[in-house]
């Protein structure tokens, strides 16, 4: 079975989709807080990690 | 020197259900944040910029955040926030839910009894144009046309198939959306992330009542219905609401 075969790329797809809502989604506050990411792309800066880490994963094969 | 982590904001005198780390509630009237410590050696905002870009430490810190909230699924209503706020005091924690407590109140009040399921779609581009071509050569033996025209339909085809697709993702969002009490869609993964030979076509995220399997058994008929043609469908969650409190506070 092919979810067999792949392990590491069906936990990839488990990251993606993390990446999609903890990363993407959720209420952005702004404004009072003190440290922080609210003004960074944190997609676009996942998808960059995860983007590299399949190219290096794909590269080891 | 630790600085307080804040995953969500949940209803004053919520059970805190058990978490993979240590997390509390820090109240100011009807609300409170679920909070847990973190080291602003590795929070801090020149730590965190350094971090993101650490595979291994992003998505060990995902995978907590969303455990934290998944904790409380099914169990209390909760608003996510996004990854990494993060404040110094209790004080400030307090300040920011009481500056935006109509909010939370009303998203809260929204989000009871209801969870988020997320449905994709994928296509085997392949099989599916040769359906579509399977079943234009049995009109084109029929109608008995010479082979230039039968070149330019081949290639309508292609488009033709394009087209199909686009509808097909539509189609299926507006059935499932018939199934849910509100849905979006948001951008399909490429293969490079999802790993796959299939193509997504449809990354929706819908919000539905708990324990009602209406939207489950919906994509299961569109399974039923699309299988044949190289098209399948994948439900996933429940997830805390992520894709449903989306109102961005905007910056003062």
């Amino acid at each position: 079975m092919s979810v067999v075969e792949r392990p590491p790329l069906e936990q990839q797809v488990t990251l993606v989709e993390l990446v999609d809502r903890v990363l993407g989604k959720g209420v952005v506050i702004t404004g009072d807080i003190t440290l922080s990411v609210a003004g960074v792309d944190l997609v676009y800066v996942g998808l960059r990690v995860l983007l590299s880490s399949v190219s290096a994963l794909e590269a080891a094969r | 020197m630790s600085g307080f982590y804040v995953y969500g904001v949940v209803a004053a005198g919520s059970a805190v259900p058990a978490s993979p780390v240590a997390v509390r509630l820090v109240e100011c009237g009807s609300l409170a944040a679920v909070v847990g410590d973190v080291s602003l050696e590795e929070f801090g905002e020149d730590a965190l910029a350094r971090n993101l870009n650490d595979r291994e430490w992003l998505e060990a810190h995902a995978r907590t955040h969303d455990a934290v909230l998944h904790a409380f699924v099914g169990v209390t209503p909760v608003v996510p926030l996004r990854f990494g706020a993060i404040y110094r005091t209790e004080d400030e924690v307090r300040r920011m839910l009481e500056t935006r407590r109509e909010f939370f109140e009303t998203t809260l009040a929204q989000l009871r009894g209801r969870v988020e399921m997320g449905v994709k779609a994928w296509i085997d581009r392949a099989a599916f144009q040769r359906q579509l071509a399977r079943r234009g050569a049995a009109e084109e033996a029929a109608s008995g046309r010479g082979y230039l025209e039968r070149r330019q339909s081949e290639l309508a085809a292609a488009g033709e198939a394009s087209r199909r697709v686009a509808e097909l993702a539509r189609a299926s969002h507006e059935r499932l959306l018939a199934a849910a009490v509100d849905g979006v869609t948001n951008r399909a993964q490429p293969r490079e992330l999802t790993g796959r030979l299939d193509e997504m076509i449809l990354n929706g995220a819908y919000l539905v009542p708990e324990d009602d399997s209406r939207l489950v058994d919906e994509v299961a008929r569109l399974s039923e219905e699309w299988g044949r043609l190289g098209v399948s469908f994948e439900a996933t969650g429940p997830w805390p609401p992520y894709n449903f409190a989306r109102i961005e506070e905007p910056a003062r």
